[in-house]
């Protein structure tokens, strides 16, 4: 517990900013991910951006790495990080179109 | 990205998450395997709303029919498909075809506010038209079947609809002679079987296709086509209302799942992802051809005229967890109401009677 306290500090006062500046982008524009696949390392995050002009709900059910964002507004965008190696299937809950995989690596 | 700290970048990411949760207060954080960080508002630039031009462009007719690879179309499947469409043998009672609840006589729906199934007990839902499913996403009001194909079996066995086990079925249909000869051409090799009657039935599904409507002459550039008020309507609808924020493209509708705020209980596409409030008493967005063969209107049909309808997304619907942020009291008037409901009757064609098939004996 202390020690998340003490990394938090140093998150906050140094390195926050650095971190998510280095997330790989995910956009959503026109009912379409950026990307219908991505790798990433895991531990790593990934920033999904709504640039569109209507809400979206991404979401993961795939197993051990679910996940849901909720009604993300346009113009708003999200980190998600993903802690385990696998294949991991993004999807918007609102739109059957919209699916990505992610894939994370050891 | 790896970088300063790859082996401690799992306890960073948790660390970045937790230091924000206790700054920001952000709701939905999970420290599984998957953390949810903020969300933060950004900045998309500023964005001119795109002009009237460019937005017709996004409703123009396709040229084809979609068909997919795993199973295309030949006009032997379509001729059997349809044979099979008509055929009330399909269900237990030999009372009901897919063309009970799907006919074209009322825009490949039936007319009724909840279709009629098996023992003529009322179903739960609004029977949705079959026009344009070629291009569809996904199927059923609630999303629950992810292809044509499957559809086609889903309410011949349903008990409450058809209620016609699939083997029974088969065993019926290969005691009808004329049928062999229909599935050895449509299918070589492959015969009489579920699999290959799904198929038939789809693909003749795919060619029921919305035909040309006075919107597409105004579209292809016929300024005459359409009545001044539904060219105002047509602006409403991609404006003000934002109806085309769901109702989009030459069909009139992306296949996205939306709680539009209709006071039932059912909670539609919830029933399938327990887990996702918007998700809860959302139901697939119906495309908009040949509406005006269509009503009564809504997943239960609760709405008789597209006058009510307009109605109901003007008010905005039940405010409650679920209900889709797009729905909202729009503050239309008279005028820009009556303007929608005349764009959208510009979606009605006038569809070619559909001949019968002389079914197999
Ligand atoms: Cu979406």
């Amino acid at each position: 517990m202390h020690k998340t306290i003490a990394f938090a500090l140093v998150v906050l006062t140094g390195f926050s900013a650095g971190a998510l500046a280095a997330n790989q982008m995910i956009y959503q524009k026109g009912r379409v991910f950026s990307s219908e696949s991505v790798s990433i390392k895991k531990g790593d995050a990934l920033t999904f951006v709504n640039d569109d002009s209507i809400p979206h709900n991404l979401m993961s059910a795939t197993k051990g790495s679910e996940f849901n964002l909720g009604s993300q507004a346009p113009g708003t965008s999200t980190d998600v990080t993903f802690k385990e190696a696998g294949d991991i299937q993004v999807i918007c809950a609102i739109h059957p179109r919209m699916k990505m995989m992610v894939k994370v690596t050891d | 990205m790896p970088g300063l700290f790859p082996r401690r970048s799992n306890l960073f990411g948790t660390v970045v998450v937790a230091a924000s949760l206790g700054a920001v207060g952000f709701a939905s954080i999970g420290l599984g395997a998957v953390v949810v960080g903020e969300t933060r508002r950004i900045d998309l630039g500023s964005k001119a709303a795109p002009g009237i031009d460019s937005i017709k462009t996004q409703y123009k007719r396709p040229a084809t029919i979609p068909f997919p690879k795993e199973n295309p179309y030949t006009p032997e499947k379509a001729a059997l498909g349809k044979k099979l469409y008509f055929d009330t043998r399909l269900s237990v009672s030999m009372a009901q075809s897919c063309a009970s609840c799907h006919s074209p006589g009322f825009g490949w729906g039936d007319g009724l506010a909840v279709g009629v199934g098996h023992g003529m007990a009322k179903l739960g839902r609004h029977s949705p038209t079959i026009v344009n499913a070629a291009w569809g996403a996904i199927f059923m009001w609630d999303g629950r079947l992810a292809t044509l194909e499957e559809q086609a079996l889903g309410p011949i066995e349903a008990a409450g609809e058809m209620n016609m086990p699939l083997d029974k079925l088969m065993g019926r249909l290969g005691s009808i002679n004329e049928y062999k000869p229909l599935f050895a051409a449509a299918f070589p090799g492959e015969g009489m079987n579920a699999r290959t009657l799904a198929k038939a039935i789809a693909t003749y599904e795919r060619t029921v296709v919305s035909e040309r409507a006075p919107f597409d002459a105004w579209i292809e550039g016929n300024e005459k086509a359409i009545s001044e008020e539904a060219k105002r309507g047509f602006a409403v609808f991609n404006g003000k209302a934002m109806c085309s924020a769901c109702h989009e493209g030459w069909n009139f509708t992306n296949d996205g799942f939306q709680d539009i705020g209709l006071p039932s209980k059912d909670i539609g596409r919830g029933e399938f992802v327990p887990g996702v409030v918007k998700m809860q008493h959302a139901f697939k967005t119906p495309g908009l051809r040949e509406i005006e063969r269509r009503s009564p209107y809504m997943h239960d049909g609760s709405l008789d005229t597209l006058e009510a309808v307009v109605e109901h997304y003007d008010q905005g619907g039940v405010d409650r967890p679920s209900r889709s942020d797009l729905m909202k009291p729009l503050g239309l008037s008279a005028q820009e109401k009556a303007d929608l409901v005349a764009f959208m009757k510009t979606l009605t064609s006038n569809l070619s009677p559909t001949a019968v098939p002389v079914l197999p004996r």
